[in-house]
Order: structure tokens, then C-alpha cells, then sequence
């Protein structure tokens, strides 16, 4: 059947993500290309710095994750997973996993670049940011 | 119709949910402006609207029971 969903991971979750168990779900003998992006919280924005961050995540965040994940699964034939962090993080903490294998590279990095935009844009995650300077606000307004 | 907030729309509100009346996001939009001025209108000038489980921005889409403000999506 064409109208059948992909089969994908996504997961939202507030504890630390495991990089590895994203990786082994789009994992398959016949993959010659993982590619995997991790988001990771930095210690500046718009100039500048940041100490911490808090996101928050609707109810529904996880669904519309899936869809991200599903679109570009149905879209390239690929497996794909991701996952997103939620609550309080501190510099290096990753806030995002999303992984694409593919027979070969070219297909993986586009596919990923694809995955990560498509997340950023159509996922209800929210982040405040707080300044080194004490100050905190809303990323995006 | 309940009113959900999320983020900063819940900031600006002061609340986390309400019952108001409007027939469409655009009549919710300016009531929630003239309810909670600017600092609402900053949230939803990039934000928009769950309805029926799905995101809109278009000031005519019927609103139903349920409507969730969303603040613009800042994943990543």
C-alpha cells in the first residue's frame, strides 16, 4: 500500500538523548551512510552570552516530530529517526539527535539537512535562553 | 472554547488556559491583543494557531472547542 507510514523513531524526552540507540533504528546491513546531527546548546546567541537554556515542548510535540521524521522517510526511501530534549540544559548538553542511513552519503547528508530544517520549522518547541548577564527571553520573538 | 497558551503566549497571558469566544483565529488574534497588548502581539506576529491538531496562521479557519496559541517554534 502507497498510503502506508513509514516506520520511524521519534521520541521526545527530558532525559539525556542516547545518540546510539538513534543510530541503530535507521541502521541496516545494506546502509553504506549514517549521518547524524546533534544539536547542541552553545554559549552565545545574537552576540550574547548564554549560560543556559529551558525548552518546553506542546503535548503534541512527539507527533509532529513523527511527521517530520515520516515526511522525509516517504520522501527519500530512507530510515530516519530523531529525537529532542526537553526541560532544563547547560552548554554541551545535545537537544537534538536526527540520524538518516542511506546506501550512500550523498542521499544521507541531503536527507538529514531536509530532516533537521523541516523539525526546526514544524515542531512546537519553545526555548528560553538565559543570558550570562542574568537576563532571560523567548528565542524567536 | 478553551483557550490553551504555551510559552510565552502563556507569559503574556498570565494564565496557562481561558474560555473566550471567537468564531475565527483572526477575531481570537485581535481579541487576545486587545486583551494582553503587545507583549501578546510580539508572540504572535511570528506565532500561530493549533486547531483541530493542526497549525494555521489563517485569519479565517473556524475555530472549534479547543485552540492552542503557539509562540513561534524554536526547536533545535
Amino acid at each position: 500500500m502507497s498510503d502506508q507510514r513509514p516506520d520511524v523513531l521519534a521520541l521526545i524526552s527530558d532525559q539525556p538523548l542516547d545518540t546510539a540507540a538513534i543510530e541503530r533504528f535507521v541502521l541496516a546491513p545494506d546502509k553504506g551512510a549514517l549521518v547524524t546531527f546533534r544539536g547542541i546548546v552553545r554559549d552565545h546567541d545574537h552576540g550574547l552570552a548564554v549560560s543556559a537554556l529551558d525548552y518546553q515542548a506542546h503535548p503534541d510535540a512527539q507527533r509532529f516530530l513523527e511527521d517530520c521524521c515520516a515526511i522525509v522517510a516517504a520522501g527519500s526511501g530512507l530510515r530516519v529517526a530523531a529525537a529532542h530534549r526537553v526541560g532544563s540544559l547547560v552548554i554541551g548538553d545535545v537537544a537534538l539527535v536526527a540520524s538518516v542511513a542511506a546506501a550512500h552519503r550523498g542521499e544521507a547528508f541531503a536527507a538529514c539537512g531536509q530532516l533537521v530544517d523541516l523539525i526546526k520549522q514544524s515542531v512546537p518547541i519553545w526555548k528560553r535562553q538565559h543570558l550570562a548577564d542574568g537576563a532571560s527571553e523567548w528565542v524567536g520573538l | 472554547m478553551l483557550v490553551r497558551y504555551f510559552a510565552a503566549a502563556a507569559e503574556a497571558a498570565g494564565v496557562e488556559e481561558e474560555t473566550l469566544s471567537a468564531d475565527t483565529v483572526g477575531a481570537l488574534r485581535t481579541q487576545l491583543v486587545e486583551r494582553y497588548g503587545d507583549t501578546m502581539s510580539r508572540v504572535l506576529r511570528a506565532g500561530s494557531f493549533l486547531v483541530d491538531g493542526v497549525v494555521s496562521r489563517d485569519d479565517a479557519r473556524a475555530l472549534g472547542a479547543r485552540v492552542d496559541v503557539l509562540p513561534p517554534f524554536a526547536g533545535g
